[in-house]
């Protein structure tokens, strides 16, 4: 499966202090590479690079979450300068 | 027997009760793992929880040289990384993805895992050979301070190796010496059920006291 | 019960089946409250305090509630459709979350392990993408779209077809699925679980079926169903938590998850928390 680049746009009620880290950590657990583009209380850009099955289970990880977080949506967008 | 290498090493099961392609849980006092012999015959031991969605290993099935977990497939070869899911049949799972995985040996007729990485191999237990494994109700320090019984057993020189895998309860390997017969084999297979009978008793008798 | 598990309180749950209901009543429990299904005309469900519960009658079975719910019981119009069979399969006791017995029953991509050569098999093992909402006006959880090759998919079936699926969630601890039907197509078979949360980590499972299959005998679909179930029970009884995780934690769902995961987010929007784990651990 060739690796794809993606951004994902997390938007939600994201502030509490657990959610970047605990993003990292998912990530790490998928074996992706992944950049924090972009992070506030209502938004987290992150730019992942791997196979898009990973990518999907990020997605999948990131809809959930901690418990103290609300994730609304991911858009997820192609990208070429990862 | 020197009790430092009892430390590192404990004692899960007997190689006869663990043939090719078959995994079993291995109870420990640190809780159970998933214990299984590849088609070749490799010993592996993992953690006993498929990192998916957290299903026990150790009712998978073992199919060549991986464990399959019996949920949803996802496969795990000898060092606990995923090797395949078959959900998604495309994917090459990441290194990322397995499951914990600790030292495992077998001598002699007995298998030996090592939660922290051994610094030596595990008693060779040379001149004797096991008979069978037999669980007793009671705590293993209260059976043997230091891991080991010497007894007889219908007039045959035994040694059981025990460990302890619970709240009040032990595993006891039963071992004879390498010469014996199948008639003393037989007779002390059938005999430890007694042994562990007093055991219990006592320790009953401790409880009440 | 802490204020922690509030919101399930107000929702409606299964105790007992009507036509098999004893005359001296069943006594069970409800999240933790023991309660009485007593066998008046018409039914009630009681506390040990003699505080009368709300009662509905529906699918054969007595739903009830620990307090007030805002809405009557979910509708499945196929149960009124004439010509389809009703099936009560009876109880199965299961030591699990019953959270976690729904995401079993919400879950296709176990089909060729669990239940091979029956609802799956491999090398068939492939869960293609699919469609996942949230409708809002309902309130409720819908699966689309879902498709699955099963070797023999319902007593009414010979051969392998492929099947279609949709899964939908109308309450916290019951889950409606929709499949092909062999017997006429175009229509949905509807098979539905629904489960009575005992405490934490253990429930009863009440799985009932309206079908179109004229030609198999009632004890033989019951034993299907029966066989299907108890074959999840054990994976539901040696998963690790015991309570369903909200926060992933140290799991790692996929693509093929999505009807779970959204059921874990439709639980953690709602605070319907009781069986479920907040923090990993």
């Amino acid at each position: 499966m060739p690796a794809a680049r993606e951004r994902l746009t997390i938007r939600g009620r994201l502030g509490a202090d657990s959610f970047l880290p605990w993003v990292m950590r998912h990530a790490a657990r998928l074996g992706l590479a992944g950049d924090i583009r972009h992070a506030d209380a209502g938004r987290v850009d992150i730019d992942l690079r791997g196979p898009v099955d990973l990518i999907d289970a990020m997605e999948m990880g990131c809809l959930l979450g901690p418990i103290d977080v609300w994730v609304e949506t991911i858009d997820r967008t192609p990208s070429s300068s990862i | 027997m020197p009790v430092e290498m009892l430390r590192d090493w404990i004692p899960v099961a007997l190689s006869a009760d663990l043939p090719a392609a078959t995994v079993l849980p291995a109870h420990t006092p640190s809780g159970i793992l998933a214990l299984w012999r590849s088609a070749s015959g490799k010993l592996t031991a993992l953690a006993d929880r498929c990192p998916h969605r957290g299903m026990r290993l150790s009712y998978g099935f073992v199919r060549g040289e991986a464990l399959s977990c019996i949920y949803h497939g996802w496969s795990y070869g000898q060092t606990g990384q995923c090797l395949r899911i078959p959900a998604h049949p495309e994917l090459a799972p990441p290194g990322a993805i397995k499951a914990a995985s600790y030292a495992v040996e077998e001598r002699n007729g007995v298998i030996w895992i090592a939660f922290e990485p051994p610094e030596a191999p595990p008693p060779s237990l040379e001149g004797f050979q096991p008979v069978r494994s037999i669980t007793v109700n009671m705590d293993a320090g209260a059976i043997t301070p230091n891991g080991t019984v010497r007894t007889q057993l219908a007039g045959v020189d035994v040694l059981l190796i025990v460990a302890g895998i619970g709240d009040r309860e032990t595993i006891a390997h039963v071992m004879v010496d390498a010469a014996a017969s199948a008639t003393d084999r037989i007779a002390v297979s059938n005999a430890v059920e007694g042994w562990r009978r007093t055991c219990e008793q006592l320790g009953l008798k401790e409880l009440a006291s | 019960m802490t204020v922690r598990h509030q919101p399930m309180i107000d929702e409606w749950y299964p105790v007992a089946l009507a036509s098999q209901l004893p005359p001296g009543g069943r006594a069970t429990q409800l999240m933790g409250t023991p309660v009485l299904v007593v066998a008046d005309d018409p039914i009630r469900v009681v506390t040990d305090d003699g505080r009368d519960l709300p009662v509905t009658l529906r699918y054969g079975h007595v739903w009830t509630s620990l307090g007030q719910p805002a809405k009557q019981l979910f509708d499945i119009p196929e149960a009124d459709q004439p010509g389809r069979r009703l099936i009560e399969v009876g109880v199965v006791r299961v030591r699990c979350s019953p959270l976690r017995a729904v995401e079993n029953f919400l879950d296709i991509a176990h089909f060729p392990f669990v239940h091979t050569d029956i609802l799956g098999a491999e090398p068939h093992t492939e869960v293609g993408k699919y469609d996942v909402e949230i409708r809002e006006k309902e309130d409720e959880v819908w699966a689309t779209k879902v498709q699955f090759y099963q070797p023999q998919a319902a007593k009414s079936a010979t051969g392998g077809i492929t099947t279609d699926y949709m899964y939908r969630v109308p309450a916290p601890t019951s889950s409606v699925l929709y499949k092909t039907c062999p017997a006429r197509p175009g229509e949905w078979d509807v098979i539905t679980l629904f489960v009575q949360p005992l405490q934490e980590d253990l429930c009863d499972v009440w799985p009932w079926m309206a079908l179109f299959d004229d030609e198999t005998a009632t004890t033989d679909l019951i034993h299907f169903q029966q066989m299907i179930f108890l074959q999840d029970r054990s994976i539901l009884e040696n998963q690790i938590p015991r309570l369903l995780p909200l926060d992933p934690g140290r799991e790692i769902p996929t693509r093929a998850d999505l009807t779970s995961v959204a059921y874990r987010r439709w639980l953690k929007r709602h605070q319907f928390t009781y069986g479920a784990q907040l923090v990993a651990q």
